[in-house]
């Protein structure tokens, strides 16, 4: 149930682009071993630089 | 077999649809054929010649690993599940513009505008959305300025980022006026979307600093408070004392909005920009699955006729006859250059397999192409007298009730100020007349579906609740296209000056930040001023910069299959080239010198000056009036000029490839194996 429930927000916050910080330290964990993990502010404020750093993200 | 007899079925179900459409004679016609008809060539479409464009024109190979696999950091390059991410995509490429468009082009009535929705989609602007999407997928996930410069060359790539900058400046400028218009003296809608900023602060704040990255609670709270907002502005609108301060002019919300503007764009992102961004994704994609359902619950008769006399170019809302204006006032929903930007961002950062790219590129842009119809639907279910009394200009109706309706009996549509009286009362507001710009005839055609589906007599929430999903999300492009044109121009006037290119330095910032909303607050303010509306003359420029735009990234998309050895299927971007090509360089000449004063720029300026000359017009007055038209005419020139440029030095590339004096390479990524299985 908790698990179902989950996975929807997960969808839901893909859908809005909105980052996932639990993906990123598992991520970081599996593939990059050696990097420090960012905290869930640190990774907040990298996501939104990210984010609208550059170039449009919405349309007309 | 059996699929090919489901096949067949979808077709004939889609073919039925466009055979009532164009032999039903009578009063009104069911919204179902036009829905069958959309739907029927979508799904025809999108199994067969999207399947046609993925497998043999782009070659995409599920044994190629993507940018998001090779170069996954969690961030922005993130593997993402298909259908996430075609929600994703769909609600960055959805708008204003495809809600705004087809409701201004139903006054040609409901076929010119559902003709161009539907065949435009399918063969040209989920081509060039997808096109796009292919190309910068297989770079990296390139931008469309970027592919430009490599394709064709620096000077290209510089002609397309001044292209970008040009329509981002007249988007925000024509934007910004639908949101005039539909709150000029609206207490109700000024109190609600006045509110949209404390909410928006107070969500950033909850997500940055006080519960990081929380971002789905924060904006739970922020939509459960918009909902609050909605339903005090009913008291705010009838309250004695507060209704006088939220009751604003044209030209006040114009200077509102202009140092709103600027000052979303100088705070940073996490305060205003972002949070913002959640709260209106989310109203976004709400309301246009309520109103879907809404539509498919009432199937609503259309009332306007299925072609008006309109056509021959005397409409009150736009000048112009129906080609071409209908093909450039329906842009988003047909074909929008600006999807390619979005298509080049951050979606091709996120495809987990290549084939996935068929679903989102070109099933996304169908479905905002769906969100054309619905929007169409809306517009022509209202009586045509009631459709034009709001839309049309107050100078052409007059400004009572009882004006308007004999202007509008002599165009042949029957309507009573008592109508007219009546249905704004039912929405709460003191009138409707003259509301130029697509969103409020909007709301009163979704205020009539919803509350048909979801609860009558609450005609006048659902009003103003369409009306704030619009203001919200139209304000949101404005807040990210200040952004962009702030950074563009930080890199053309680095150029110039070095220090001026920081992108974090204040002063910089600050600077280029004011130029941008200058640009667009300067058309904003000539549009509220316009003795027309506005909407009239900026639409139109709009419209045909999103084209060009169009014509830009075909361009590209064209480049891009020269080089990579598909020359033989270049016509799938060549014809839609062609097409709109000839409708925006036919509309753009048109609307610069076009003998007309009513259409062309330059004779509405000539007629001013005379108006001047014979002193039925303040001389300072016209003096501004003519300037304007001279201004909107150069915009319309250089929109043009920069985008034959393109076509120009991308053809001249075409012909040297094809003539082999020039090797075709393509500049794609080399291929690597995926490491998914299956």
């Amino acid at each position: 149930m908790w698990d179902r429930a989950e996975r929807l927000l997960q969808v839901v916050r893909r859908v809005a682009g909105m980052p996932d910080y639990a993906a990123h330290v598992a991520h970081l964990r599996r593939c990059h071993p050696e990097r420090a993990v960012p905290s869930a502010r640190e990774f907040y404020e990298e996501y939104v630089r990210a984010r609208y750093g550059d170039g449009p993200t919405r349309c007309c | 077999m059996l699929r090919t007899i489901a096949w067949l079925f979808v077709g004939l179900a889609g073919a039925a649809g466009w055979g009532v459409l164009a032999l039903h004679r009578g009063e009104t016609i069911s919204a179902a054929w036009l829905i069958l008809a959309a739907v029927g060539t979508y799904l025809v479409a999108f199994r067969f010649y999207s399947r046609f464009l993925a497998s043999r024109v782009f070659g995409l190979n599920d044994r190629r690993a993507t940018p998001a696999e090779r170069l996954a950091n969690g961030r922005d390059y993130v593997p993402t599940s298909r259908w996430v991410l075609f929600g994703h995509h769909f609600a960055a490429i959805a708008g204003a513009g495809p809600l705004v468009g087809p409701v201004l082009a139903a006054q040609f009535g409901y076929l010119p505008g559902t003709i161009w929705i539907v065949l435009g989609v399918v063969l040209a602007g989920a081509v060039q959305d997808f096109v796009i999407l292919f190309a910068s997928m297989r770079r990296d996930g390139k931008s469309l300025g970027q592919m430009a410069k490599e394709e064709t060359g620096p000077v290209t790539g510089l002609l397309a980022m001044v292209a970008v900058l040009a329509i981002l400046v007249i988007l925000s400028a024509v934007l910004a006026l639908v949101v005039v218009n539909a709150l000029k003296d609206s207490p109700w809608g000024v109190f609600t979307i006045a509110c949209t900023i404390p909410i928006a602060l107070l969500m950033g704040y909850w997500m940055k600093v006080w519960r990081p990255g929380r971002t789905i609670e924060a904006s739970a709270v922020g939509v459960t408070l918009l909902m609050l907002a909605l339903v005090a502005g009913r008291y705010v609108a009838t309250s004695p004392t507060l209704a006088p301060m939220f009751t604003w002019s044209g030209p006040t919300l114009a200077y509102a909005i202009i140092a709103y503007g600027f000052v979303a764009s100088v705070l940073p992102v996490w305060m205003l920009l972002c949070p913002r961004d959640y709260l209106s994704t989310f109203m976004k994609i709400g309301t246009i699955l309520l109103l879907a359902l809404g539509i498919l619950l009432v199937l609503p008769p259309l009332r306007m006729p299925a072609v008006t006399r309109f056509i021959d170019g005397t409409g009150p809302i736009f000048a112009g006859k129906v080609f071409p204006f209908a093909f450039i006032t329906i842009a988003c929903g047909a074909i929008s250059g600006f999807h390619a930007l979005v298509a080049s961002g951050t979606t091709p950062k996120m495809i987990m397999r290549e084939s996935d790219a068929r679903l989102i590129g070109y099933g996304g842009m169908l479905m905002e192409s769906f969100v054309a119809v619905m929007a169409l639907c809306a517009a022509t279910l209202l009586d045509p007298g009631v459709y034009f009394a709001i839309n049309a200009p107050l100078a052409t109706l007059g400004g009572t009730p009882e004006a308007a309706v004999s202007v509008i009996r002599a165009w042949g549509f029957t309507v009573t100020p008592d109508q007219l009286t009546r249905l704004a009362a039912e929405v709460g507001e003191q009138t409707l007349l003259g509301r130029a710009g697509g969103a409020p005839s909007l709301a009163v055609g979704m205020a009539h579906i919803l509350s048909g589906a979801f609860g009558q007599g609450l005609v006048a929430f659902w009003y103003h609740f369409a009306i704030m999903f619009e203001a919200l999300f139209i304000l949101t492009t404005l807040d990210t296209g200040t952004r962009v044109g702030r950074f563009m121009l930080q890199e053309l006037a680095g150029h110039v000056w070095a220090p001026l290119g920081r992108t974090s330095w204040y002063p910089s910032i600050i600077v280029t930040s004011a130029g941008t909303v200058a640009a667009w607050g300067y058309f904003l303010v000539q549009g509220v001023n316009d003795p027309l509306g506005g909407i009239n003359s900026l639409w139109p420029l709009f419209g045909i910069s999103n084209q060009l735009l169009a014509a830009v990234a075909l361009c590209v998309g064209t480049t891009v299959l020269i080089k990579g050895g598909k020359a033989r299927y270049a016509w799938v971007t060549l014809l839609p080239l062609a097409w709109v090509l000839t409708v925006t360089l036919t509309a753009g000449c048109q609307k610069v010198f076009a003998a007309d004063p009513r259409l062309g720029f330059l004779s509405h300026a000539a007629a001013t000056a005379a108006q001047v000359a014979a002193g039925s017009l303040d001389a300072d007055r016209g003096a501004r009036l003519i300037f304007n038209d001279r201004l909107d005419a150069v915009a319309a020139l250089v929109f043009m000029a920069v985008t034959l440029l393109v076509v120009a030095a991308s053809a001249r590339e075409w012909i040297l490839v094809l003539l082999r004096r020039r090797p075709a390479v393509a500049t794609e990524t080399p291929f690597v194996e995926t490491a998914y299985v299956g």
